[in-house]
């Protein structure tokens, strides 16, 4: 019986250092998560933050649980004096909590893995509906093939002669890249939209995207690619439509 | 104190067998390894027709396989077997000189077929793997605390990354695997040495003739491909990457014999009544981690013989323009470096699980639990490879499946939890210097397993792939984690080893400059890769100055607490207090022989009636 006040007294406390530090979890999660992120240029990357925030809140009450049991041993569980302390009860295993533990974690994580996966599929049906605007010429896509090489990205436009050190895009248009390489791998990356591909040479790969707001933002390369790796970056520009005729007219027809 | 085997030979003196042995050891090797290699470099560039590049990468390759041909005939590892086939057996005599009976410290330079001897050497092989890959450790972070170059230049910090990546992979294979799957755990099964004590020794010194092989990759530099080894820059980039290579084919020669030799022992020398659920969980982890690597390390080196002949031959397994593909080398590697993370992890928290038992004086909560976890990561493991690639553009319809196995690893994971944690419920908590690395284990690796969710998930994974948040979630893992599980079975078994407690204040010391080190670190890691810095970066931009500040000063707090623990470690292993045969109290079978452990472990092999986790139990 006095086991049973003891796991009642354990349980209590724990709970209620259990629930602090979960408040605390999902306050950083909803909080600090996109405060530390950069600002979103498009539905994907808001999409993306989106998803840190919920993962985070998420991950926060399993982690407050962990910590909320380690906080508990190390202050009441602890053998204060010198010596081997005497054994502890001897509990071999506990049917029923390592089954609440194992449903509880198969259900977050199922939770997690079809918020994953409708995301994924709603970007992929997005990116396959830009790529058939952009193969029948839609007016509401553009095509953007984009060529890697140590240490630079260039751009051009298919069905003009326009070629360009820095990406200019119009807002709220479907992009479509085709990415490659001249030399090693690059990884072609738009760090406030949230895509992300490598650029193999030999091989086109693709991503897409619908920038959502007028600005300027960095592309940098993710993969190694040798000694200046880390100054192989540029800068897209996101300008209204006619801005963006404006300037594409404004090109030399060849380079 | 006699062993079964002392009468055969007077007590105290070295036997007199051994033969040519005799004059054998490590620097022997080192002459003998120089030697090879100088005669292999000589005659290669004599004979191969010399064309630019191809000719300095045959060469390369030539003289390291004849540096590690020299060391192991040096070291006198192919003696036994050269007698064999000359007919004169190895006699009674020579057994007992191979496994250094009565020769005292000598013993450790020698190749010796103690299984406790060559788990103290290879605590002194991790140390050095650790020391060198946390000197560079050091140099990338001293070139990271301001932005641009005010350190070395790309060529230097690219050489630096590679080889620090590579080593502190190494060190952490072995880190925990290497010394204690040899020095307990043949104790642990009741067995006198592990299965084939001569491979044991052979598994040892091939990795130590791997080390001179990756070092020397650094001295001739050039290395820009990080340790990915991502194809086609690792076939274009310096000779280095030549003997970068033949370190890691070199390594999984290594382990792959120390692989099976643990699975052997586990499986055939197990004392009476030891049956497989009566094993120590250590020993699981050892035997799960064995069989994972003997999967894993395969590939690996495949990955690396097939980059090495792209250089050296004119093979094209990589070359895009030639009918090969980047990606094809992608996916060996990670089908190994996958896998390997838990090859990695799975030993370190089973002897923290081991520890937990011990330090909370109760029983392990759910020995098959932990069980099923540790078969359960390992299975696992082994169908996530292509989570790696999910935006280099190679097969994007397989994102979704990868990812449905990747967020699955995390349920076999919470079970570890599960399993530390019910251990620690309502135990008497003994608060000594092992128990400290079971806490941090358990503050960090929740960061580094959430971490790791938020990177399992493909849209989230688009914007975090390649950069900081990546090394911020893996350096939990395996500098929070998986080098806490270590550094907690060298204080939790360094009295067997030595005698003598690891000195409690140094290391308390330590662990507090480690833990909060890290902490510093990676958490502002996570922050430069969240506000989007790139990793393998040689310098940044302004924006990223604060956060690269505050990693620089931590890395430094953890490179002085790995300090300290090494000071701790190298003056208490003679001068730390006595700490008798089992200081700790614990039941498995390596506390109850005598310390330090005699040649042969036992007088009379035990026989086993219970597992050893019988705390507070009637006995």
């Amino acid at each position: 019986m006095t086991n049973q006040n003891d796991n009642k007294k354990h349980h209590r406390e724990i709970f209620i250092v259990w629930a602090l530090l979960t408040v605390i979890g999902v306050l950083v999660g909803l909080y600090a998560t996109p405060w530390l992120m950069p600002k979103s240029a498009s539905h994907t990357m808001s999409m993306g933050i989106l998803t840190m925030v919920i993962f985070t809140v998420a991950a926060a009450p399993v982690a407050a649980l962990v910590y909320a049991v380690c906080l508990y041993a190390l202050t009441n569980w602890r053998h204060r004096g010198e010596g081997v302390p005497a054994d502890g009860p001897a509990i071999r295993g506990n049917g029923p909590a390592t089954t609440l533990w194992l449903v509880g974690s198969t259900v977050l994580t199922l939770f997690l893995l079809i918020w994953g996966l409708g995301l994924l599929g709603s970007d992929q049906s997005a990116g396959a509906k830009a790529s058939i605007e952009a193969a029948n010429g839609g007016s509401a896509a553009i095509t953007v093939d984009v060529t890697a090489q140590q240490w630079l990205w260039s751009f051009s436009y298919p069905g003009t002669h326009v070629k360009s050190l820095d990406l200019y895009l119009p807002v709220n248009k479907d992009v479509e890249f085709n990415v490659t390489s001249k030399d090693v791998v690059h990884g072609f990356w738009i760090v406030q939209m949230g895509i992300k591909v490598n650029a193999n040479p030999g091989v086109i790969t693709t991503t897409s995207v619908t920038p959502d707001k007028i600005g300027t933002y960095n592309i940098r390369c993710t993969e190694i690619c040798g000694l200046n790796h880390a100054f192989m970056m540029t800068k897209v520009h996101v300008l209204s439509d006619a801005d963006f005729q404006k300037w594409l007219a404004s090109q030399p027809t060849r380079i | 104190m006699t062993t079964t085997l002392e009468h055969l030979t007077p007590v105290g003196a070295v036997p007199a067998g051994g033969g040519f042995h005799r004059r054998l050891n490590f620097f022997t090797a080192l002459i003998s390894g120089g030697l090879f290699a100088f005669i292999a470099w000589a005659l290669s560039h004599h004979f191969l027709n010399s064309d630019g590049r191809g000719f300095s990468d045959q060469v390369t390759v030539l003289a390291s396989i004849g540096w590690v041909l020299g060391f192991e005939l040096g070291i006198g590892a192919l003696t036994p077997i050269g007698r064999w086939i000359i007919g004169k057996d190895q006699v009674h005599d020579d057994e007992l000189y191979l496994a250094g009976k009565n020769m005292g410290v000598r013993r450790h330079w020698k190749y010796c077929t103690d299984h406790k001897v060559v788990g103290v050497q290879y605590i002194v092989v991790t140390a050095i793997l650790l020391g060198a890959g946390g000197i560079l450790a050091m140099g990338i972070r001293t070139n990271l605390m301001t932005p641009g170059l005010h350190f070395v230049n790309q060529q230097v910090y690219n050489s630096f990354l590679s080889v620090h990546g590579m080593l502190m992979i190494l060190a952490l294979i072995v880190a925990v695997a290497g010394p204690w799957a040899n020095f307990v755990v043949p104790i642990m099964v009741g067995a006198r040495d592990m299965a084939f004590p001569r491979l044991n020794a052979l598994s040892l010194w091939t990795l130590v003739a791997a080390i001179p092989l990756l070092l020397g990759s650094l001295a001739i530099g050039g290395l820009d491909m990080g340790w990915v080894t991502q194809a086609p820059i690792s076939e274009q980039t310096g000779v280095g990457f030549d003997l970068f290579a033949m370190a890691i084919v070199t390594f999984t020669i290594s382990t792959t014999v120390a692989g099976i030799n643990t699975i052997c022992t586990v499986m055939t020398m197990r004392t009476k009544g030891m049956n497989l659920e009566r094993l120590p969980i250590f020993v699981w982890a050892s035997v799960v981690a064995a069989a994972l690597g003997l999967y894993a390390f395969p590939f690996f080196l495949v990955v690396m013989s097939f980059n090495l002949a792209d250089r050296m031959v004119g093979t094209s397994f990589f070359v895009a323009s030639q009918g090969g593909t980047g990606w094809l080398q992608e996916n060996l590697f990670w089908l190994m470096g996958h896998p390997e993370v838990y090859v990695i992890l799975i030993p370190a928290v089973g002897a923290l699980m081991e520890i937990t038992t011990v330090f909370a004086r109760k029983p392990l909560f759910s020995y098959r639990t932990a069980l099923g976890s540790m078969v359960g990561l390992a299975g696992l493991s082994a169908l996530v490879w292509a989570h790696h690639m999910f935006t280099t553009g190679w097969a994007p319809s397989l994102g979704g499946p990868f990812m449905v196995t990747t967020e699955m690893i995390s349920i076999p994971t919470g079970l570890m939890f599960l399993v530390i944690l019910g251990t620690l419920w309502r135990g008497n908590i003994w608060m000594r210097l092992p128990m400290y690395w079971v806490f941090g284990f358990l503050f960090n690796f929740i960061i580094g397993g959430v971490t790791g969710i938020y990177l399992s998930d493909i849209p989230v994974d688009n914007q975090m792939h390649g950069t900081m948040f990546v090394v911020a979630h893996f350096h939990y893992v395996f500098v929070g984690s998986v080098l806490f599980g270590a550094i907690g079975a060298l204080c939790f078994w360094y009295p067997k080893v030595t005698g003598r407690f690891l000195d409690e204040r140094l290391g308390k010391l330590s662990f507090w400059l480690v833990f909060v080190g890290v902490q510093v670190t990676f958490l502002s890691m996570f922050v430069s890769g969240l506000r989007g810095m790139p990793r393998r970066y040689s310098s940044y931009e302004m924006i990223f100055e604060h956060t690269n500040l505050v990693s620089t000063i931590g890395a430094y707090t953890i490179m002085a607490g790995m300090l300290v623990l090494l000071g701790a470690v190298i003056t208490s292993w003679t001068g730390g207090e006595p700490s008798g045969p089992n200081p700790w109290n614990s039941k498995t079978l390596e506390w109850l022989v005598p310390t330090p452990v005699p040649l042969e472990n036992f007088e009379v092999l035990p026989v086993i009636t219970s597992d050893p986790y019988t705390y507070g139990e009637a006995q």
